[in-house]
């Protein structure tokens, strides 16, 4: 098992592509987070909100959360990729136990997303913090953003870098699967959870907003907090999705063939 | 002793058999070419033996086990199926060692493994800049990385040039000085009658020949035989 993290460690690190994600995820989080006290510091943005609000500042530190995108793809790319360049064929003549492959690149993609979003995160609220230093008369944060959120980071980077393996596991095609990964957190996720609150709140969006426990309340961007689940709940939910995504990578890699 | 026991191995693909209920031995240290037309089921037989296809029936069992059962695998069986296999954006040596790390063999022997398949030059490059002889040369590194007894080979000629061809032939032959048992499939006759012991040939996935080179060719040519058998198909 050691040596067989040894060789997905070096999967992970040696391909540019995965470092272009990270420094991806630095700049969506970095920028994401910038921008929100200009467009919050606006009073025609209609969010009701003002930035001498702490809820309002915790809101801005909170977007520092929104690489999130880019564990998942993460994991998609260091399964689906296996397919894509053929180098499945090597990694299971070496080991030929597919359980134990997978249960190494699930653990991978864990760390990898969960480093992804660490990192991203930090910046987000580096620059975060920057941002409202233009903003004289914004308001302090709570203290527990600054935690809710690095800890939203590597809950959801690792889980959701757990649900990209899967995802590349069950549909082969990468780019395929990255499209349709991205369609569903940034289409369908948000429209269920605008017109279905009650049940998309059990949704990945709607859990890791959660688990940011932030206290917002802006009904005409449909988006009210107190509705959605309790932190730790969202939390163990979204281990939940882990584990059966997890679960779904197994079954279906020890079945199929190797092409 | 049979290194390699392929005992009625069938694999079908919806209504057709890629391999008809196929049973031949490879016998230890020696060179075997395994034959047979396009599409005639030599490399579905050469993944339902590493493991890679499941059998739909029968077995194709390595010194009697499966292959997913043998301890630290590489170091018994090393395997070339085609020029795929590595990762385009990463170097040579960075592919090896990635395979290195996993079979738990030192970095250094991806040194010498490079060396040996003359790539140690280009070990720093990135593989899709490698031309298809040097993908070839970097297959039978990573195949041979875990100085295995049992080399299998799906068409390892395929897209050399003719100085390739002399090197691969090279060697081969050096390979099989040390004793390993060698499982060859190609479609270079000429080439193969030269370099091969035992012979194999199966088509629309049955088997219908085998035995030493002299038994199935008899005084005539690999080339002849094989027309002859296969019904001119090649």
């Amino acid at each position: 098992m050691g040596a067989l993290l040894k060789s997905e460690w070096r999967k992970l690190i040696y391909a540019r592509a995965h470092w272009g994600l990270l420094i991806g995820a630095i700049l969506v989080a970095g920028l994401g987070t910038a921008v929100s006290p200009v467009i919050l510091d606006n009073p025609d943005s209609g969010f009701g909100l003002g930035l001498e609000q702490t809820q309002s500042v915790d809101a801005v530190y909170a977007n520092a959360i929104s690489g999130y995108f880019f564990a998942i793809i993460i994991g998609i790319m260091l399964m689906s990729g296996e397919f894509r360049h053929g180098t499945a064929v090597a990694t299971f003549l070496t080991a030929p136990k597919r359980g134990t492959v997978l249960a190494t690149k699930l653990a991978i993609a864990a760390i990898g997303g969960m480093l992804v979003m660490v990192i991203a995160t930090a910046a987000g609220l580096t620059a975060g913090w920057i941002a409202l230093s233009f903003f004289p008369d914004a308001a302090s944060p709570t203290n527990e953003v600054f935690i809710n959120t690095l800890l939203a980071a590597v809950v959801s980077g690792a889980i959701l870098g757990i649900v990209g393996v899967a995802l590349g596991t069950l549909v082969r095609n990468q780019m395929l699967a990255i499209t349709g990964a991205l369609i569903y957190l940034f289409v369908i996720d948000p429209i269920l959870l605008a017109l279905a609150p009650d049940a998309g709140k059990y949704l990945p969006v709607g859990l890791i907003t959660a688990m940011l426990a932030l206290d917002i309340d802006a009904p005409e961007f449909g988006i009210d907090t107190s509705a959605y689940l309790p932190p730790l709940t969202a939390t163990l939910v979204l281990l939940g999705y882990g584990a059966v995504f997890a679960t779904l990578a197994i079954a279906t890699s020890l079945r199929r063939d190797i092409e | 002793m049979a290194a390699i026991a392929i005992s009625g191995l069938v694999k079908t693909y919806g209504k057709q058999n890629a391999v008809d209920n196929l049973t031949a031995n490879i016998t230890k240290g020696r060179i075997t070419g395994f034959l047979g037309p396009n599409g005639a089921g030599k490399s579905t037989t050469l993944r339902c033996l590493v493991g890679l296809s499941a059998p739909t029936s029968g077995t194709a069992l390595i010194y009697d086990k499966p292959y997913r059962d043998l301890d630290n695998p590489l170091s018994k069986v090393g395997t070339v199926l085609d020029s795929r296999g590595f990762h385009s954006a990463l170097t040579g040596k960075q592919n090896l060692r990635v395979v290195a790390a996993a079979a738990g063999i030192p970095d250094s022997r991806v040194d010498e493994v490079l060396e040996m398949v003359e790539l140690k030059d280009a070990a720093g490059k990135r593989m899709k800049i490698y031309s298809l002889g040097m993908k070839q040369r970097l297959a039978l590194a990573g195949a041979i990385l875990g100085d295995p007894e049992i080399l299998i080979l799906d068409e390892p000629a395929n897209g050399l040039d003719p100085a390739g061809i002399a090197w691969l032939r090279k060697f081969l032959r050096r390979l099989a000085e040390g004793g390993r048992t060698i499982l060859v499939s190609s479609h270079q006759l000429a080439e193969m009658q030269n370099t091969v012991d035992d012979v194999i040939i199966i088509n629309k996935g049955k088997l219908i020949a085998s035995g030493s080179m002299k038994e199935v060719i008899g005084d005539g040519s690999l080339e002849d035989a094989f027309l002859a058998l296969t019904g001119g198909e090649l």
